[in-house]
């Protein structure tokens, strides 16, 4: 659906150098800091930035080559920009009828209705809430393919994520052929809804795993000095000192347990596995 | 491109009571005073930049990169902000001239051929203008592209008085060349300038095009 291989883009202060794909029928996550690539990554799918080199291609189509037919497949939620907040859903409405031959005109009211999103009301006056509701419903109300959302979920509450979480599932469930390529800086939102996910750092992805074999097989080994050089490191993927001696990062959970019965092991959460992959030694 | 025509009626909407506020004031010039260039010159101008506001409402709280997201091209985007200045400015300009014609007739003022023949020089600088300021307004964005309007009417101005100037110096008069030009027809001359204002509006958007296409957002 989506293929990255080897995006350049080099700023002042800052170089990209990612390569990543979207399956058919998957939710593929794209996780990362505040200002590690993400929305430079999705500018540079969207045509929005030139890039240095590097191919993208969407939906089998080099993007070079994309026309305004073939945007129409796309359903995008961009972090910082939407629609000018001086519209109001009733203006929008139109507006989507015009440029999608293929809106659906019926469900988005309906789901205007569900959200109870104000018809009438400017979109700069909605609440962060609404705003991030709205965005998504309008990715999906065209019978898209691909979605491609840069951190839908920023600023949310709980509830509102779930909600904006359950749009997605629902959209997914919809047609099998469908995909989603999200982003985040908070892996909690994406761990319960991705396939497999991508963890990039500084410009470069340091880490892609599907999400069930990043919760089952990555834990975090808690060592004293002692156990740490008595330790097998060959499945040690990132390691850090501690005041109790060192936390090791591995994907080998099953291993560590079975051979090193006494050493503690946590099960661990994403955000500890990007936080070790991001500040660990490698060993 | 309909979807983006509709988008921009939308947002001008937003202004319709500045809109009404400038038709009667319009109106009321036509109908008060036996001044016919001011209202139906004004009147053509306003309307017409409604098109740049719509430029500043896109640019916005970064909008434009969620609208070039959708599924329309760069060149498409600026093809209908020129469509949509001609389609304002032309139905405004058709309004205004038919307005001063009726009310010309009715105080019988001024003999409608001489209205006619002010409203056609008229068209060729209001699309000129347009020409001008799109491509101002596309590069530089609403503030910025204010500054940079007045500082390139400022060079024009001294680009044009340094002609005079030079050619005074070399002993030509050329005030004097152009009132003794071979006398052409006026409506030859009006057919020339609006052919003129056209080609120039044409390599605006060609120009234009380019500024959007190599924006990055």
């Amino acid at each position: 659906m989506l293929k990255i291989e080897h995006l350049k883009k080099t700023y002042d202060n800052f170089s990209l150098d990612c390569s990543l794909e979207v399956r058919k029928g998957c939710i593929t996550g794209l996780i990362g800091q505040n200002g590690a690539g993400k929305s430079t990554t999705f500018k540079a799918i969207l045509g929005l930035i030139s890039i240095d080199s590097g191919n993208i291609t969407v939906l089998g189509k080099d993007i070079k080559k994309f026309t305004t037919k073939d945007k129409e497949e796309l359903g995008i939620v961009l972090s910082d920009s939407g629609f000018s907040g001086y519209l109001r859903i009733k203006d929008i409405i139109p507006i989507l009828q015009n440029m999608y031959e293929k809106f659906d005109k019926s469900f988005f009211l309906e789901q205007v209705q569900r959200f109870q999103l104000p018809l009438d009301k400017k979109l700069k006056d909605f609440s962060t809430g609404m705003k991030a509701k709205l965005k998504v419903l309008v990715a999906i109300s065209h019978n898209a393919k691909l979605l491609i959302l840069d951190e839908p979920t920023a600023g949310l509450d709980v509830i509102a994520r779930d909600e904006l979480l359950e749009m997605l599932r629902e959209f997914m469930e919809a047609d099998e052929e469908r995909s989603i390529l999200i982003s985040s800086h908070i892996s909690s939102d994406l761990e319960t809804l991705c396939d497999d996910l991508y963890m990039i750092h500084e410009g470069k992805i340091v880490l892609h795993e599907d999400t069930d074999v990043l919760l089952s097989d990555y834990a975090l080994l808690k060592v004293d000095r002692k156990q740490y050089e008595e330790l097998d490191k060959r499945f040690i993927l990132r390691s850090k000192k501690e005041s109790y001696g060192y936390s090791c990062l591995t994907n080998q959970k099953q291993y560590y347990m079975e051979n090193y019965p006494k050493i503690a092991i946590e099960k661990g959460t994403i955000d500890e596995v990007i936080t070790m992959m991001v500040r660990g030694n490698k060993s | 491109m309909k979807g983006l025509l509709v988008k921009d009626f939308k947002l001008m909407k937003l202004q319709k009571n500045f809109f009404l506020l400038i038709v009667v004031i319009a109106v009321s010039m036509i109908a008060f005073t036996d001044d016919v260039t001011f209202p139906l010159g004004f009147l053509t101008f306003v309307i017409s930049l409604f098109t740049l506001s719509t430029i500043s409402y896109d640019e916005f709280d970064n909008g434009n990169a969620f609208l070039f997201t959708l599924p329309i091209t760069r060149t498409n985007y600026v093809v209908e902000k020129y469509c949509l200045s001609l389609l304002l400015g032309c139905s405004t300009w058709i309004a205004a001239t038919v307005l001063t014609m009726i009310a010309s007739i009715l105080k019988s003022t001024f003999p409608v051929a001489d209205i006619m023949l002010i409203a056609l020089m008229i068209l060729p600088i209001m699309i000129m203008i347009q020409a001008i300021m799109i491509p101002f307004q596309l590069k530089f964005g609403g503030e910025k592209g204010r500054i940079a309007l007045i500082g390139v009417i400022g060079l024009v101005f001294l680009i044009g008085a340094v002609i005079v100037k030079g050619a005074e110096m070399i002993g030509i008069d050329i005030t004097n060349m152009i009132n003794t030009l071979p006398v052409i027809s006026m409506g030859m001359l009006i057919m020339i300038i609006l052919a003129a204002a056209i080609v120039i509006f044409l390599i605006s958007l060609k120009i234009s095009i380019r500024i959007m296409n190599k924006k990055e957002f």
